[in-house]
């Protein structure tokens, strides 16, 4: 305090000290608190920097500053939001409030690794002191706007981030996603005994209904001075009331010593005179007692180094209900508190700051239009008030502010008055909008409300029913026993008082790649800016040049969330494109996760490629998942070199796996990829037949292994043998050995039935088991009734082999309907649904490969059926007949006739090989077999003897 | 009123009453005995900040504005029907309202199936109305008619019991505020409302679809839903009252102790999470779990203890009055205590110790008792 000034405060301390004694039985901690309150009042009275207290969405404070700044003039205005945000106010304009001003990191460098990715946002609302302030700084020619508080990245230094808590379910309270919430004026108490006690006590459920009936209302009108210091008294009021919780104590005060001493350090590099300033700040931090506190506090304060972790900036949209979800306000807390603002603003004629070009909703234009003129009076007014601040900030110094206090608190509470004619107007909306919901509400009920809200509001000790009297009037006169609709009239209320504002950031201040994103969709004809879900049409035959529209969105739908783009018909698979597609698209709705990627990157193939890179090098990563990098570079980037790139690190990775748990996923997908590069490339690239060989290798080497291992499903070993069979000739040709492959079949010996079959399967596939002798172990099995039991679960087995052995789906038919015939019920009818789950399971690829053998060799018809023999009964007699192929495939009839007619080659053949042979006239096919088979010519002709 | 075994509100708090009237200075609709605040102080009890020389007891637990919104449309022209679960204390708040605004709480009706219109409108003394024929003299007035006559708050209990037509009868009374008596002429055929008359009516939730209202009814009713107490420290405080009333008015010397309180409550939260959480009827007590449903246990338990045991309640009679209240499905609500003393109960008393291991054991035996 200075000793010059004449003590303006000593009559009210004298009152309160006498208080004090009369209700404490003496001087103690009453007096020591009382008298504190006005100690912290006068010194942040006296300080020479004017401090501005102000309190958030708080509409009394959004006045108070509007008047205040267009008195005062300063020069520079002094705010307490994160300094680094400050380059981003500019971009206010281009955007509707609320938005919020966000800092992100993605990587985190010097964090816990765990925090990442770090997100601060600060949300600007229309009706805030801060928006007066900002807009006042930016519009004003020769003022600066400087933001004192410490950056984002002291918020986490400081603040240990608390556990990730659950989000909000609903969409619009999630529009922040999990960023930690700053805000300029958070005034509230801070024990919550002390809220309960005020609420109870004023007879309101809310802390901000508290705050409009007991601070709003008084203060409304009330002219600076008085203002100021009633709001420096609650910030120390809440202050020292506030529980010993050291570490939050802590970073208020290091936050107040930070913000002074970047003042004093403005102060002292511009040369600026601190009477032209005016610092805003929340209440609880203008009644400060640190030693840094005021333009002649100590330097003692050192600010710490920020990590090297890179911020990025941007703007998000925010709504009031994320607003208030986030800071824990009543529901419709901010909305209301934006009525009142524009509501004031007309009582009282105010004229608010607002920034040029800012975007805003139809009451907001409203407004817009009184501001136009009211900035051509500023422009008018300024030029002459450049000499004016001065002049008018001259005498305040000098002046001592009077005690504006004692007269406050000895005022009765101010009582609004009833205001008819807008009650009036609330209930006969209600009663519509109830209606409109589904509601039986008539006329009868408007009335009821209305008289309701005004008795309720007289049970509560005010004239004037307050919005939150007039909802509970609405739910006791409308609300019945059942919700007709989607909303209840509580609901209906909130938004009948001023809903929920959603902002919107504008095209200007979207980051890079959202611009980009947004120019590019722009051949679609569609306002994608706009909150909701847009149908976009694409013909892509009619209109090539919507192919990058739909580029895009293929690149997008993969980026964003759920439900951002959507296609609704059409699809992007390797090699095939849709001639027509159709999608949903709500990028507005998502603008937060498309401004999110802006911090990723400039334009979304980068951020894609970025992903994809980091999702094949991740330390989880397995050669499926490189695969899978591998197709969506192709599929929605069409890049070659980075196929190349990841394909190379899926090669890596499948060398050193050793498991086979990605071996479907892999078989698939290098299927898909051979496919693809066999019809567009000339040649395979070099990854992917080192690939085929590797896995081949691979493999072969893991088979007997993964056969006696219980951990590897008859799934995975089918897709191994899967890749073996399917990618042979390849391999072959690659230079692959075959015998390896034999060999490590051979070592196989499961124990399991299923993969008994599966092996089995895999040997007539190989040729070492031909399939009549797979016929007789299946028949076998069936005989047997000791292993009757398990027959199912070779079936099994064999059902899973159709991946890798295809040319086997007629003998699994076989199985399956021997089955069906001969498993007595108690071991087929359990096994049924687990066939069925297979068949589900093992994709949609076996199912139709069975369904069509079984429709080609059951009848079609029900007639037919009886007379129809399955084919491999019928085939039991001729099936010997049969000449029996060698397994070297060579002798045959048409090969031998072949030789036969052209014996030159062959001659030259044996020429060369140095052998010398004869011509021998080929016997006729028939001649050898009675040869072969004595017992049909001579069972025939004692037959024919006996005719 | 000590001769009586249940005196209604405005006998057992006759003194508060004529106190409060004294000195309540505020104003009165129509013909009300307090005013809408010192109602509303009477219902929920007063504070030091009230300024009054004397304590008033809080008599019902409940959010506030669910009080003050059913005082403010008891001073409109439109009824009230409470509605609510069984056991959330509605008829006690249409009591201590009725009580308080006219000093009679007993013009009731209840609603069963059986219920009439003329048990809501008149009736006729059959031998009267033989000697003398038909007359005011000879006819009995319902519960209804005379709170209106008398300008005063009439009760309807259970309205969703009532049939439809029963029901209907309602709505001319609460539009018109009159009962035409066709069978006199004159003055005499028609019962006019004095200022003040009021229906305080309470439906089950439960009951929907029973009866369900018309909507001419519904609209001449606001309807003030009350929900289950769930928050502890107001149920702790709930069951406490109304217990110690309950030692009273029996004459018994009993402590409860306030763990044994403890475990009731956490009994009833984990059951009605387990209600919340299940996925069927059948997994669910038939129970509602309400702060009337534990009162209930307790009582029996303190009975039991007293009459049957040491004079001292303890945790083992406690679970076995839980389970006999409770279990009222068998095998279904049996399965499910079953469920909870093996799933919730017995680690807990491995955990805490306490009285749980008693209570466990009460439990099981009262379980094995019924099955």
């Amino acid at each position: 305090m200075s000793p010059h000034q004449p003590p303006v405060f000593d009559p009210l301390r004298a009152q309160l000290q006498e208080a004090a004694q009369a209700f404490a039985d003496g001087p103690d901690a009453l007096a020591e608190l009382l008298l504190g309150l006005v100690d912290d009042v006068d010194r942040a009275v006296r300080e020479p920097l004017e401090i501005f207290p102000v309190c958030h969405h708080s509409p009394a404070s959004a006045t108070a500053m509007a008047r205040r700044l267009r008195e005062k003039q300063p020069k520079v205005v002094y705010l307490e939001l994160c300094e680094d945000l400050a380059p981003l106010l500019t971009e206010l304009r281009n955007c509707r409030l609320p938005v919020a001003l966000q800092a992100f990191a993605g990587e985190v460098d010097g964090f816990p690794a765990e925090w990442a990715p770090l997100s601060v946002v600060a949300p600007i609302t229309e009706a805030s002191a801060e928006y007066q302030a900002i807009a006042y700084a930016l519009e004003t020619p020769g003022v600066e706007l400087v933001l004192v508080d410490r950056s984002s990245d002291h918020v986490f230094q400081w603040e240990p981030r608390p556990a990730a808590g659950e989000l909000p379910e609903d969409e619009e309270s999630a529009l922040h996603g999990d960023a930690v919430g700053v805000e300029l004026g958070d005034l509230r108490p801070r024990f919550a005994e002390l809220e309960q006690y005020l609420l109870h006590h004023g007879k309101v459920r809310h802390w901000s209904e508290w705050w409009h009936q007991y601070v709003e209302l008084s203060l409304g009108d009330a002219d600076h001075d008085t203002y100021r210091q009633v709001m420096l008294l609650i910030g120390s009021l809440f202050r020292r009331l506030a529980p010993g919780d050291v570490r939050r104590t802590r970073v208020d005060e290091d936050r107040e010593r930070y913000m002074w001493t970047r003042m004093r350090a403005h102060l002292a590099a511009t040369g600026t005179d601190p009477a032209d300033c005016l610092y805003v700040c929340g209440a609880f931090h203008a009644a400060s007692r640190v030693a840094e506190f005021g333009v002649h506090g100590s330097d003692t304060f050192e600010i710490g180094e920020r990590t090297v972790t890179a911020w990025r900036y941007g703007l998000i949209p925010s709504s009031h209900a994320a607003i208030e979800a986030q800071f824990a306000l009543a529901a419709g807390s901010v909305s209301i508190a934006a009525s009142v603002w524009a509501k004031n603003l007309k009582r009282t004629g105010v004229q608010p700051f607002r920034l040029a070009g800012q975007a805003g909703s139809a009451k907001a234009t409203r407004t817009a239009k009184t501001t136009r003129t009211t900035k051509k009076s500023i422009t008018t007014a300024l030029p002459p008030a450049l000499p004016g601040p001065a002049a008018s900030a001259a005498p305040a110094p000098v002046l001592p502010p009077a005690d504006r206090l004692t007269g406050f608190l000895q005022r009765p509470p101010v009582l609004d008055a009833l205001d008819e004619a807008e009650l009036l107007t609330w209930s006969v909306d209600i009663v519509r909008a109830a209606r409109r919901a589904g509601y039986l509400a008539s006329t009868a009920d408007a009335i009821a409300v209305f008289e309701t809200s005004i008795l309720l509001a007289g049970m509560r000790d005010r004239a004037r029913p307050t919005p939150y009297d007039f909802q509970d009037a609405a739910v006791t006169c409308i609300e019945k026993d059942a919700v007709p609709g989607r909303r209840d009239v509580g609901r209906l209320v909130e938004i009948m008082m001023g809903g929920d504002r959603i902002g919107q950031v504008g095209y200007e201040s979207l980051p890079p790649l959202a611009r980009d994103v947004h120019d590019r969709l722009a051949p679609l004809g569609l306002n994608l800016q706009q909150r909701g879900v847009k149908r976009a049409l694409l013909d892509l035959t009619g209109q090539p040049q919507l192919n990058a529209c739909s580029d895009a969105l293929w690149i997008l739908r993969q980026l964003l969330p759920d439900g951002a783009a959507r296609p609704i018909m059409g699809e992007r698979e390797l090699g095939r494109r849709s001639l027509q597609e159709s999608w949903d698209l709500a990028l507005g709705t998502h603008q937060r996760a498309l401004i999110e990627l802006g911090y990723e990157g400039v334009s979304i193939e980068q951020v894609l490629e970025q992903r994809l890179r980091r999702a094949a090098h991740g330390p989880q990563a397995t050669a499926a998942v490189a695969l899978a990098a591998v197709e969506d570079a192709l599929r929605l980037l069409g890049s070659r070199r980075l196929a190349d790139e990841l394909g190379t690190r899926a090669l890596y990775l499948l060398a050193n796996e050793r498991s086979v748990d990605g071996a479907p996923e892999v078989l698939g997908r290098i299927r898909r990829l051979l496919a693809h590069y066999r019809t567009s490339e000339p040649v395979l690239p070099g990854w992917i037949e080192s690939f085929v060989k590797t896995g081949y290798a691979h493999y072969c080497t893991l088979l007997p292994i993964a056969f006696a291992d219980d951990q590897a499903t008859v799934r995975q070993l089918a897709a191994m043998l899967g890749f073996l069979f399917s990618m042979e000739s390849l391999a072959l040709s690659l230079g692959c050995d075959r015998t390896q492959l034999e060999l490590a079949v051979a070592q196989s010996h499961p124990q399991e039935p299923d993969r008994t079959a599966l092996l089995w399967a895999a040997q007539v596939q190989l040729g070492t088991l031909s399939r009549t002798e797979l016929r007789e172990r299946c028949d076998a099995l069936l005989a047997n009734p000791l292993v009757l039991p398990a027959y199912p679960r070779y079936l099994s087995g064999l059902v899973q082999a159709l991946e890798p052995v295809p040319g086997l789906t007629g003998f699994v038919v076989e199985a399956v309907s021997n089955a069906f015939a001969r498993l007595p019920d108690a071991v087929l009818l359990p096994w049924l649904p687990t066939l069925i789950t297979t068949l589900r399971a093992g994709g949609a690829e076996l199912a139709p490969l069975l369904t069509r053998e079984a429709g080609r060799i059951f009848p079609g018809k029900l007639g037919a059926l009886d007379a129809w023999t399955p084919p491999w009964l019928a085939e039991s007699a001729p099936a010997p007949v049969r000449p029996r192929r060698t397994s070297s495939g060579i002798g045959t009839d048409q090969g031998s006739a072949l030789l036969a007619a052209h014996p030159a080659s062959c001659d030259a053949l044996a020429a060369l090989l140095g052998c010398e042979g004869v011509w021998q006239q080929p016997a006729a096919a028939g001649l050898a077999l009675p040869a072969r088979y004595p017992e049909t010519a001579e069972a025939l002709a004692s037959l024919l003897l006996v005719g | 009123m000590s001769d009586l075994l249940r005196a209604p509100a405005e006998l057992k708090y006759a003194a508060e009453l004529d106190w409060l009237e004294s000195v309540d200075d505020g104003p009165k609709p129509f013909s009300w005995r307090l005013s809408p605040k010192m109602v509303r102080l009477f219902v929920l009890g007063s504070e030091r900040a009230d300024g009054l020389d004397r304590e008033v007891d809080q008599k019902w637990f409940g959010d506030r504005s669910i009080v003050e919104r059913a005082i403010v449309t008891l001073a409109s022209d439109r009824g009230l029907l409470l509605i609510g679960d069984p056991g959330t204390g509605k008829s006690w708040l249409a009591e201590l309202l009725a009580a308080a605004i006219c000093r009679n709480s007993t013009q009731v009706v209840q609603g069963t199936a059986g219920t009439t219109e003329d048990h809501i409108k008149y009736s006729w003394n059959v031998s009267m109305v033989i000697a003398k024929g038909q007359s005011r003299e000879s006819m009995i007035p319902s519960p209804i008619m005379t709170a209106m006559e008398a300008g005063t708050v009439g009760r309807f209990e259970e309205l969703t019991r009532s049939t439809s037509d029963v029901q209907d009868a309602l709505i001319s009374i609460l539009s018109e505020k009159y009962i035409s008596v066709p069978e006199l002429t004159g003055e005499e055929g028609i019962v006019f409302a004095k200022p003040g008359f009021s229906v305080i009516a309470t439906a089950n939730s439960r009951d929907r679809g029973v009866n369900d209202l018309s909507s001419a009814l519904k609209r001449r009713f606001n309807f003030v839903r009350i929900p289950v107490v769930t928050n502890r420290k107001s149920e702790a405080e709930i069951v406490r009252y109304r217990t110690e009333e309950l030692l009273r008015r029996h004459q018994i010397e009993l402590e409860v102790p306030p763990t044994l309180l403890d475990v009731l409550l956490q009994s009833f939260a984990d059951l009605r999470a387990s209600a919340a959480a299940a996925g069927s009827d059948d997994e669910k007590l038939e129970s509602a779990l309400s702060t009337a449903e534990q009162i209930g246990v307790l009582e029996d338990a303190v009975l039991h203890s007293n009459f049957f045991g040491q004079k001292a309640l303890n945790a083992h009679t406690l679970a076995s009055s839980l389970v006999g209240s409770l279990a009222r499905r068998e095998p279904e609500d049996l399965a499910i205590l079953n469920k909870y003393l093996h799933g919730v109960v017995e680690p807990r008393s491995k955990e805490e110790g306490g009285d749980w291991p008693e209570f466990l054991a009460g439990g099981r035996e009262a379980i094995a008792n019924l099955s």
